[in-house]
């Protein structure tokens, strides 16, 4: 027995000896992680000592070899031209192009290592920083220290910065506001005589042959009308369905879920979910397309040669290597015909258009760099920064035809490996900027293969035909920060729901869909929207 | 023997063992420090310590929105259906393969058995969407030659349940044997050459001897289980899910991921995250004690 008692109080010493260890080698643990962190943060800011600004940049995991995201030709012209003149050390985080938003929520709870240049595309999640009061006003920052910059964006670009009165973030400007195209094969068209479609019925009856007539020889695995379940296939579509609407119907039934506005509870939308329905339980469209988030399966498809018809950002198709060159290649004879075709009850083409910003640049609060910030974003506006970097080297990336940069033909690799990263660098701008929409348009169409010019024109006049702005809002709508992530995948949710219904089962499903969807957050959107509409309007 | 005497001779025990405890202090025990999210309005920029607290306002918040409900029911239905059909299947392989007498085809079968765990859901997810796709699908083009209608294998909710059983089964069963193969050489071998003699069958034995030397494994591994009801990976629903079944697909986690990651609502992600646990507690709790009165093993 006192055996027994005896070692159990010797159990229980070195017991508290382990704990107490353990601890203490936590606390050694904390020490070093804590330590190395004053040590990313570079010098103290004392007189004339080089500084370290940090700014995010998205990696797309694209990187040439021989480069990184964080080091390669743009980041070392930026250090060269910028950084050492001013005496500052440029330092980039990556962020995931494809996890943006999450991310940078981690990013910004971590609080010790924020970057001081951050940005997002989400309105949402600008939105929800300033709320929270972790943005620094830029406003007199930009008086101050940014004459070009402020120049260079414009008063209305700047106007979606503000948050309540606030300027929290510097939008960077948009070179282009068109969105989507429409293509077809114009092989099949020519193969079965018939005429180029202009209007929804007229496609409804295209594609159709292309199911029964197998224009394309691919033995019972076409797919007349290429869908997925992301915006650029099926916006062109709904919005067509679409009815007129009043100013105030277009204010408070619209919900802006992310950065694009849909049309949830606009009339015609249900028309168009029936539609979709009609083209699914028909075969006029893959089985597969609630399955294909990314356009993967679709992109497989078109350079295969099984479908027929499908919408897509405007110029998506023209890349060197992208789906109609691959087609080509797969296909010979095979062409892909920009097109117009989703006709709305007004006789127009209605298709939704970019805002004219592009992301949202924004210092955190807590940063001790914020003059740096901003003159690194002026440094970019001012001079020929922005060209370069956007253009490269004369001479080896582009040549001057008039006051245009064409990109040469066969560039050399280290010219190319100069320019991957370019997009996400210039971060003030959201395209190639030139001075005007249509010297922009013209410049981008350059940057496509030589026999594609022509599409990529067409394509980009179609994109900016009968096109409607977002609508803008005085004031965040609260409820939109909240539920926007959730009511989006609902959004998607009823898409595939009511198209995927047996036709008989359409009505319920989209009833039921709805209902779900307004009690997840669509009805407070349309209180909110509603009762600031009152309230500016009398 | 003095402390000092001790710890000079057991030194090496307590090494080993703190570098666990570590873990566990470290990576279990310090991040509970903020649960205390769940009832702060959290603000990214304040910190945990510096946001207000606001009691169970989130909590009034979680229970009253439609999604929890929905994706609470879609966990509970697939850790349950999975306990049906993933929990017997390593059992059942294990017995098969223990019973295996020639030795080279039984290494082979094992490690063929192993493989599926070490390939990554994403991959796993891109095999599935080959194999089951409604459109161009490797089974429904087979199916498509003999003229048979296309399966919405992916599509389809209540086929989606069963391809999301089958295929946790083929990614699992074969690693959870491990466990089992194990306590199977704890048997002693006299028994079955006992039973022999005494006329018993192959599956005379299996039922008597090689099932009950396995009870207290199964007990325990059940027992674990079902602790684990209301948490779920966030990996396998994710990835094997999709738009058009959302209604089955959408589960706790990836609704704590939409909250909280995506949207950037803390609060209400470690609300979730809280309720989850404590439900996870009583369900070890409940079903130890169960075990305890009826079959006598527990864990606790």
């Amino acid at each position: 027995m006192s055996n027994g008692k005896q070692r159990s109080a010797k159990f229980r010493k070195p017991m508290k000896t382990a704990l107490v260890l353990a601890l203490a080698s936590m606390t050694l643990l904390a020490a070093c992680s804590s330590k190395s962190d004053k040590g990313a943060d570079g010098g103290a800011n004392g007189a004339g000592e080089r500084v370290t600004l940090k700014v995010e940049v998205f990696d797309r995991g694209n990187s040439p070899a021989g480069a990184t995201i964080t080091d390669n030709y743009l980041t070392n012209y930026v250090q060269e031209s910028f950084g050492n003149p001013n005496n500052i050390k440029v330092e980039y985080v990556p962020v995931p192009r494809s996890e943006e938003v999450e991310k940078l929520n981690v990013l910004m709870a971590s609080g010790g290592n924020v970057p001081d240049i951050v940005f997002t595309y989400d309105p949402n999640t600008f939105h929800r920083y300033a709320k929270q009061g972790g943005l620094l006003d830029v406003g007199p920052l930009l008086d101050e220290h940014a004459p070009n910059l402020k120049a260079f964006l414009g008063e209305e670009v700047l106007q979606y910065g503000v948050y309540e009165g606030t300027q929290f973030a510097i939008p960077a400007k948009r070179s282009n506001v068109g969105k989507y195209a429409s293509f077809i094969r114009e092989d099949w068209l020519e193969k079965l005589g018939m005429p180029v479609p202009t209007t929804t019925d007229e496609l409804y009856e295209t594609l159709k042959a292309f199911k029964e007539k197998d224009p394309g020889e691919t033995g019972g695995q076409v797919i007349p009308f290429g869908m997925t379940i992301a915006s650029a296939q099926y916006e062109p579509l709904i919005w067509s369905f679409i009815k007129p609407t009043t100013e105030e119907e277009a204010f408070t039934l619209t919900q802006q879920l992310g950065s694009n506005d849909y049309p949830t509870l606009l009339p015609g939308f249900k028309d168009a979910l029936q539609f979709m329905n009609k083209l699914y339980n028909e075969g006029l469209i893959s089985k597969d397309f609630a399955l294909d988030k990314d356009k993967k399966k679709m992109g497989e498809d078109i350079a295969n040669g099984k479908i027929g018809f499908y919408s897509e950002d405007d110029v998506n198709p023209f890349y060197d290597n992208g789906s109609l060159d691959t087609l080509q290649t797969n296909i010979p004879g095979a062409n892909l015909k920009p097109i117009d075709v989703f006709q709305n009850s007004e006789g127009k083409y209605a298709k939704p258009m970019y805002a004219p910003n592009g992301m949202y640049i924004m210092i955190p609060k807590s940063s001790d760099r914020a003059v740096e910030a901003i003159k690194y974003l002026e440094w970019m506006a001012s001079e020929d920064h922005l060209f370069h970097m956007q253009n490269g080297v004369e001479g080896e990336n582009y040549t001057l035809e008039g006051d245009i940069p064409v990109a040469i033909e066969n560039p050399s690799e280290e010219a190319l490996n100069r320019m991957f990263n370019s997009g996400d660098m210039a971060i003030i701008s959201n395209g190639k900027q030139l001075g005007s929409m249509e010297k922009n348009l013209e410049a981008r169409a350059l940057q496509f293969p030589k026999p594609f010019y022509d599409q990529v024109q067409e394509a980009q006049r179609i994109a900016n035909t009968d096109t409607f702005a977002p609508i803008v809002l005085d004031r965040p709508i609260e409820a939109q920060t909240k539920y926007g992530t959730t009511l989006l995948e609902k959004f998607n949710e009823m898409i595939v729901a009511t198209t995927m219904a047996k036709p008989e089962q359409f009505e319920s499903t989209y009833e039921k869909m709805l209902n779900d969807y307004m009690k997840s957050g669509g009805q407070a959107i349309l209180d909110e929207r509603t009762a600031l509409y009152k309230e500016l309007n009398g | 023997m003095s402390m000092g005497a001790y710890l000079r001779r057991y030194w090496q025990l307590y090494a080993l063992i703190a570098l666990p405890l570590a873990y566990f202090i470290i990576f279990k025990y310090g991040p509970m420090y903020g649960i205390q999210i769940a009832f702060k309005d959290f603000n990214f920029f304040q910190g945990i310590g510096g946001s207000e607290w606001i009691g169970f306002e989130a909590f009034r918040e979680v229970f009253g929105m439609r999604d929890f409900y929905i994706t609470l029911r879609n966990t509970l239905m697939l850790n349950f259906l999975d306990l049906l059909v993933s929990f017997p299947a390593p059992l059942i392989l294990a017995i098969m393969l223990y019973e295996m007498k020639v030795v080279w085809f039984k290494k082979l079968s094992q490690t063929i058995l192993y493989i599926p765990h070490f390939i990554s859901w994403v991959i796993i997810g891109g095999i599935v969407l080959q194999v089951f796709g409604t459109q161009s699908g490797m089974i429904n083009n087979l199916l498509a030659s003999f003229g048979i209608e296309a399966i919405p294998f992916l599509t389809d909710k209540y086929n989606w349940l069963v391809t999301y059983l089958i295929v946790g089964v083929w990614q699992s069963a074969g690693w959870g044997t491990i466990i089992y193969l194990a306590a199977l050489t704890g048997i002693n071998k006299e028994l079955f050459e006992a039973a022999g003699i005494d006329g018993a069958g192959r599956f005379r034995k299996i039922w008597h001897i090689t099932l009950p030397g396995l009870k207290p494994t199964i007990v325990v591994l059940l027992i674990m289980n079902l602790g684990h009801m209301v948490s779920i990976g966030f990996e396998r629903p994710y990835i094997i899910g999709n738009m058009a079944v959302r209604e089955f697909s959408d589960v706790l986690s990836t609704f704590v991921y939409r909250i909280g990651l995506e949207s950037g609502q803390y609060t209400l992600a470690t609300v979730v995250g809280l309720f989850q646990a404590v439900v996870g507690l009583i369900f070890v709790l409940g079903s130890n004690y169960i075990s305890k009165k009826l079959t006598d093993e527990s864990i606790l």
